[in-house]
């Protein structure tokens, strides 16, 4: 079985997430049947994260497992099973917003740089930033009421 | 993080404050960028740190070993074990080394906590005379935490669940073993010793987020020293940095009974300094905190105390700094606290504006409240950084998202109710003048 680990594992670019999914405990999690739709920031999307970042949370495995749970979604979504869908919950628990417009696929402020990479557990799709829970002032904000 | 835009720049925005939201698309702080502005605000990161050394420590104190004694007449007697606890932040063996400083108490607070303004004298003397940290403000920032509770992340709704009551009991129970009549008087009000506990993780959320604000502080205070900051948006991009370096920090509370370790809150709840301490603190304390008590009069039917707790608008960003510099009340306890650690490069400054020595800390005080529209700027930015897009984004749809932020942001400081637009300060900080 090609699990979404195995993916991640023999394919360049992701090796900080490796790093990480390993130092979190989560490769088995993310090799058992599933499935799951995991939206994988690259090495280049750890890197925009400013330094220090990582080394927190590479101490702290439960937060750092809560940042990355946050990034899988329980069930098997392709990009076109996404059209029209306006969120997801993840595993972490809070919801992530998506936009799928034409060829744009955004997850919160994502983008989807190569959708739909099949595994035998699930599907992933490949994001170019590190997407973060949103606390509960952010909607009230960008809707510009004052909370 | 400073970008000039072009090609794809949007349309000047129609916001009351066009002016600073153009700032902070241009990645610059609701202060203006002068030299007279980052002095005062570094100048009081500084003093402010030093304290802030004393109350993290002095709260994770209570928050551990204090617990829930009955009459605490000395939990501001800090233990050399807690004056001596490294910081995760700073040190030979901090955890990320956010300050190249020491690990342990600062110097000048040591100094002070020996002396005080008066002389070297046993403890209990300055506690007595008041010669000492005011405490007290720290307390009051986490009474503010915990009267607003709800204002996010998952620390606050833990407080409510089964799971923590049943680790509040244990802990209870143990702390009261050897005491009948306190174990008879949990019997009877099993709610308040649980809100008392609720109260004393409160204390260790706050003590924790100030472990890191610390060290930021003092080494902001370094680098310009150096000359490495030399703009206010430079300070405020350091801050943006320091809160993406630290957000995983785990927030948790553990106490200490009779040689045991009692995990009210486990690290392994997974919550986060970012989530569940910053966010929270800013705001329950930089925006709503409470009316002051006992000094200052409110008239309820003029609605000055709003209905809804969820409306207060008492925190620094509204603050008027003169009424409130009066005897006792938390602001100027804290004022009082910073003035023993201005650098000199402030107190030279100071002597020669407005009253010079007579109101130095009315003056620390606004340039306090200019530091902490610094510090919001930099939250503001962290969370646009984190949820939104670059400031120098190609796609004008992404760069409309991040107005309707920025809008939405300075929108709290536009807010007629109650008339907080005429309290918030955001207006009177854009001019060197507003001392």
């Amino acid at each position: 079985m090609t699990t979404i680990v195995d993916i991640a594992v023999n394919n360049a670019g992701f090796s900080t997430l490796v790093t990480a999914v390993t130092a979190a405990n989560l490769v088995e999690a993310l090799q058992s049947p599933g499935p799951f739709t995991v939206f994988a920031p690259n090495d280049a999307a750890f890197a925009k994260l400013p330094s220090g970042t990582i080394t927190t949370l590479v101490q702290n495995i439960p937060q750092l497992a809560r940042i990355l749970t946050y990034h899988v979604v329980a069930g098997r979504y392709t990009k076109e099973d996404l059209i029209g869908v306006k969120s997801l919950t993840s595993l972490e628990g809070s919801r992530i917003d998506l936009n799928i417009l034409n060829d744009d696929f955004e997850v919160n402020n994502a983008t989807v740089i190569a959708p739909n990479i099949e595994a035998d557990n699930g599907i992933i799709h490949v994001i170019d930033t590190v997407i973060l829970m949103r606390p509960d002032w952010f909607l009230p904000i960008m809707d510009g009421n004052s909370i | 993080m400073t970008t000039t835009l072009t090609g794809t720049a949007l349309p000047p925005s129609k916001h009351e404050f066009a002016d600073i939201i153009h700032r902070l698309e241009a990645g610059g702080s609701m202060l203006p960028d002068t030299k007279e502005n980052l002095m005062q605000i570094i100048g009081l990161y500084k003093a402010y740190a030093v304290p802030m050394d004393f109350y993290w420590r002095n709260l994770l104190y209570i928050a551990e070993r204090v617990f829930l004694e009955p009459l605490p007449f000395f939990k501001y007697f800090l233990p050399t074990e807690y004056l001596e606890l490294q910081n995760h932040y700073a040190g030979d063996n901090a955890d990320l080394r956010i300050w190249r400083g020491t690990g342990s108490v600062h110097p000048e607070l040591k100094a002070f906590m020996e002396k005080g303004e008066t002389m070297k004298m046993p403890k209990i003397f300055h506690h007595l005379w008041h010669d000492r940290i005011n405490m007290e403000f720290a307390e009051e920032c986490m009474r503010a935490m915990l009267w607003h509770r709800g204002m996010g992340g998952q620390f606050d709704p833990y407080l409510d669940t089964d799971e923590y009551k049943a680790n509040a009991d244990k802990a209870i129970r143990a702390y009261f073993k050897f005491n009948p009549v306190m174990m008879g008087l949990y019997q009877l009000f099993p709610e308040m010793f649980l809100e008392q506990v609720r109260q004393m993780s409160y204390y260790s959320n706050l003590g924790l987020f100030w472990e890191v604000m610390a060290p930021v502080f003092f080494e902001m205070s370094d680098l310009y020293d150096e000359g490495k900051i030399s703009t206010v948006p430079e300070a405020m991009n350091f801050l943006v940095n320091g809160i993406f370096a630290i957000a995983g920090r785990p927030i948790y509370h553990h106490v200490h009974i009779r040689g045991e370790v009692y995990e009210l809150i486990p690290k392994s709840k997974g919550f986060t300094w970012l989530y569940e301490a910053a966010f929270p603190y800013v705001e329950a304390v930089f925006y709503r905190t409470s009316p002051f008590r006992g000094t200052k009069s409110y008239n309820a039917q003029a609605g000055q105390v709003p209905l809804e707790q969820k409306d207060f608008y008492f925190g620094i960003l509204y603050a008027d700094v003169f009424p409130v510099g009066t005897a006792g009340i938390p602001p100027t306890l804290l004022m009082q606290d910073m003035l023993h650690f201005l650098p000199t490069y402030l107190i030279e400054y100071y002597s020669q504006h407005c009253r010079g020595q007579d109101d130095m800390l009315i003056q620390l005080g606004i340039s306090f409240q200019r530091s902490m529209y610094n510090v919001t700027s930099a939250v503001i930015q962290a969370g646009r950084s984190a949820f939104l897009y670059p400031l120098d984004d190609r796609n004008p749809e992404h760069l409309w998202a991040n107005r309707h932020y920025f809008e939405g942001q300075l929108n709290r400081f536009s807010n007629p109710n109650y008339g907080m637009n005429k309290a918030a300060r955001l207006e009177m900080i854009q001019n060197q003048e507003y001392r």
